[in-house]
């Protein structure tokens, strides 16, 4: 159904995430659909997200999914968190706020470069265009105290299992 | 009798005595125009009232009359400010102009100009002082750098190049790239620019190159060489609604099935516009006509009749809140037994006290009146907005109605009456002017009345003189309505006799001017903020003259020592 007639567009971006993966990215296509893609990033280090040292590192790791619809590369993927993450940009749904993901999309951007993105936003959230109210209030008023809970998340639900 | 009425401080005798040009145009107008005689003006009531207002000091309204002459031509000016109606093919042209124009003074190609144009909001001299203060800043910033690459693709055809968003291979004679010279076949392209025409509204005329760090504007040669017909002609669409929508000098009639702009290169200021279509609106607002109101006022009258808001006094003023669930309850009939539809809690309508073990509640108890007082305000401050709001809404509807009225007239009435009359339907003209003085009469006084609410309650002698001014000016309305809508049909069917439709005519041609006078009049004194009436603003410290703001969302009187709404806050 869906894989047949792939766009070679889509078979290039999967074959090069697989074969040369970013750091601390995993993408790979679903068996039976190859336009969606069950993603892993790994929390930045330095931030809130980052996995804790225990003779090696554990946790910190954040599931995603991540959709090419009909349209890509005219119309942005869909990208959901399935990892509940305490961050301002993210609701609890797992939806991203992110310009690329809506009306800074451009065809010449790839899955490689929205999931780099998205790792990026885990090092720097950004409060004051905020997806999750809540949170980014937090955020705004006691950063520490937010950090904090972002870390307590981390630890509870990002275990990668 | 006018001099009677007239109770309150006139500083300016103008307000009184402008009358008099009226009455000495009716009979110009009535002696002039008429083509068949065999009547006297002194036996029409109508003019002989007119002529009571005249009085005695005749020299001193002539020195006014020419003053005042002075002051109808000021207003005729003001009022035919210098605009065009332009259709589709008018604005591509004056669009085309222009751009031809930036393209020779800066030696760039029209699609250049083009894009600089859209930049710019269309302002020729913005792009001529931008460009020769900057031009490489401005280039950089619309999106036209000097090309980067091109002399490798263009002397090798056969070149095998990969397109940077489908991955695939094409020769190079397949490749497109805008200024900035990034590589993309031409699929990849026209997909790229019709998903951004279908999806972007006016957005895809800021198409900008795919790759993301690049601002390379996407010109019109490359939409006319790679979209398909369907997409270019919704671009040149877009392109001539960015025209006249980001022009300053250009607006759309507001009416939804126009197709006309109008164009008024003067400063902005409140002045009715009429388009084409007859649709009327104010250039500043872009409402309806809406003289003598003010654009602030009118858009606060518009907000306060589509909201809600009225319902929040009508619900304090005849309803009483249950006293256990607090949802209003409207009484309308039965019992003083209530049972609430919702918690089922039984309660006396009469003390609000619950219903088991009620027995009687007729002995009076001294309260606390804020409540009541509350409930007085309320119910006040609805009847006030509902006695505005009725009458400015039947004029408005009456105003439809004429404009209606007026065109089925002239379309079918106008021969039949112009052979049973026999006179040539020029001579009709008449009727015409009549029906046009009604509608704009109509208008005039269906803004008065949203005037009115807004006039401050602590002014009564401006509130007289505009009680005043609005009485007069409604009566004559009435009467000049009256007569081209009933007495008109008397002479459609039956072959009436020509004296009597003289007559008509005579009548109709004098009402319509005083109609005019007296709505001039009216408009003016409104638009300068009745400064003809010395203020007397009653300042004491009881309670009912109280100074008082009304609440923008339920307009309820709140007493200025307060600063939130006692209605509507939010408890």
């Amino acid at each position: 159904m869906a894989n047949s007639n792939l766009p070679r567009r889509i078979i290039k971006e999967t074959q090069r995430l697989l074969s040369e993966p970013a750091p601390g990215i995993s993408a790979s296509p679903s068996e039976d659909n190859m336009r969606y893609f069950n993603v892993m990033i790994l929390g930045p280090t330095q931030s809130p997200y980052e996995g804790t040292f225990v003779q090696l590192l554990i946790g910190g790791v954040f599931k995603l999914e991540l959709f090419l619809p009909e349209e890509y590369p005219m119309a942005a993927p869909k990208v959901r968190f399935l990892t509940k993450i305490y961050h301002p940009n993210i609701d609890k749904l797992g939806r991203i706020c992110l310009d690329i993901l809506k009306d800074k999309w451009s065809p010449a951007l790839q899955i490689r470069t929205v999931l780099l993105s998205i790792q990026a936003l885990l090092s720097a959230p950004n409060p004051d265009d905020p997806l999750s109210e809540n949170i980014a209030k937090h955020w705004k008023t006691n950063e520490a105290e937010a950090v904090e809970t972002a870390k307590e998340w981390t630890r509870l639900y990002a275990s990668g299992a | 009798m006018l001099r009677r009425r007239v109770s309150w401080d006139v500083t300016n005798s103008l307000a009184m005595d402008d009358v008099h040009p009226s009455s000495d145009s009716i009979e110009e107008e009535a002696t002039t125009k008429c083509y068949s005689d065999g009547f006297d003006d002194n036996e029409d009531p109508f003019f002989l009232s007119d002529d009571d207002f005249v009085g005695g000091d005749d020299g001193a309204a002539d020195a006014l009359l020419e003053d005042i002459k002075e002051d109808e031509i000021d207003l005729l000016k003001h009022k035919q400010q210098d605009y065009k109606i332009l259709n589709t093919a008018e604005i591509r042209q004056r669009m085309e102009r222009d751009v031809a124009e930036v393209s020779t003074v800066l030696s760039i190609s029209k699609d250049e100009a083009s894009i600089l144009l859209r930049n710019y909001n269309w302002s020729v001299s913005k792009v001529n002082d931008s460009w020769f203060t900057d031009e490489f800043e401005v280039r950089e910033k619309v999106g036209l750098e000097k090309l980067v690459v091109s002399s490798d693709l263009s002397s090798n055809k056969r070149k095998i190049i990969t397109c940077g968003i489908c991955f695939e291979p094409y020769t190079s004679d397949r490749i497109r790239y805008a200024y900035c010279g990034h590589l993309y076949c031409e699929i990849c392209w026209s997909a790229y620019i019709s998903t951004s025409i279908n999806n972007d509204g006016t957005g895809c005329l800021m198409l900008r190159c795919p790759e993301p760090s690049c601002r390379a504007a996407i010109g019109q040669y490359m939409i006319d060489s790679l979209a398909s017909e369907e997409d270019r002609k919704k671009y040149s669409d877009f392109l001539v609604r960015s025209y006249v929508e980001d022009n300053r000098t250009t607006k759309w009639c507001p009416s939804p099935a126009c197709e006309h702009a109008i164009e008024f290169s003067g400063a902005d200021g409140i002045f009715d516009v009429t388009c084409r279509c007859f649709t009327s609106f104010c250039w500043n607002c872009k409402e309806e006509c809406h003289r003598p109101m003010d654009c602030d006022a009118v858009k606060k009258w518009i907000l306060k009749n589509s909201s809600e808001s009225e319902n929040v006094n009508y619900i304090l003023a005849y309803c009483k809140p249950c006293p256990n669930c607090k949802r209003p309850i409207e009484k309308n009939h039965g019992c003083m037994h209530m049972t609430c539809r919702v918690c089922r809690n039984e309660f006396c309508w009469l003390c609000l006290g619950p219903w088991k073990g009620h027995a009687n509640c007729n002995r009076y108890m001294e309260k606390t009146d804020t409540e009541d007082r509350r409930k007085k305000l309320a119910k006040e401050s609805l009847e006030k907005y509902t006695h505005y709001f009725e009458r400015w809404d039947a004029n408005r509807k009456s105003r439809l109605k004429a404009l209606a009225d007026h065109q089925r007239v002239k379309n079918e009435e106008f021969k039949k009456l112009s052979e049973s009359q026999d006179i040539p339907e020029a001579y009709l003209e008449f009727i015409t002017k009549a029906w046009l003085q009604v509608v704009e009469c109509r208008r005039a006084l269906e803004w008065s009345y949203a005037y009115g609410y807004y006039l401050p309650d602590k002014d009564p002698a401006k509130k007289q003189f505009f009680e005043y001014l609005q009485g007069e000016a409604e009566s004559t309305l009435e009467k000049l309505h009256n007569c081209v809508e009933s007495e008109l049909k008397e002479f459609l069917d039956v072959g009436g006799l020509s004296k009597k439709f003289s007559e008509f005519r005579t009548k109709l041609v004098g009402l319509t001017t005083v109609t005019g006078n007296y709505f001039e009049k009216l408009v003016r004194a409104l638009e300068n903020g009745l400064c003809d009436v010395n203020s007397h603003v009653i300042k004491g410290s009881e309670d009912e003259v109280e100074d008082r703001w009304h609440c923008d969302r339920c307009t309820y009187a709140n007493p200025s020592s307060l600063k939130s709404c006692k209605m509507c806050f939010i408890k």
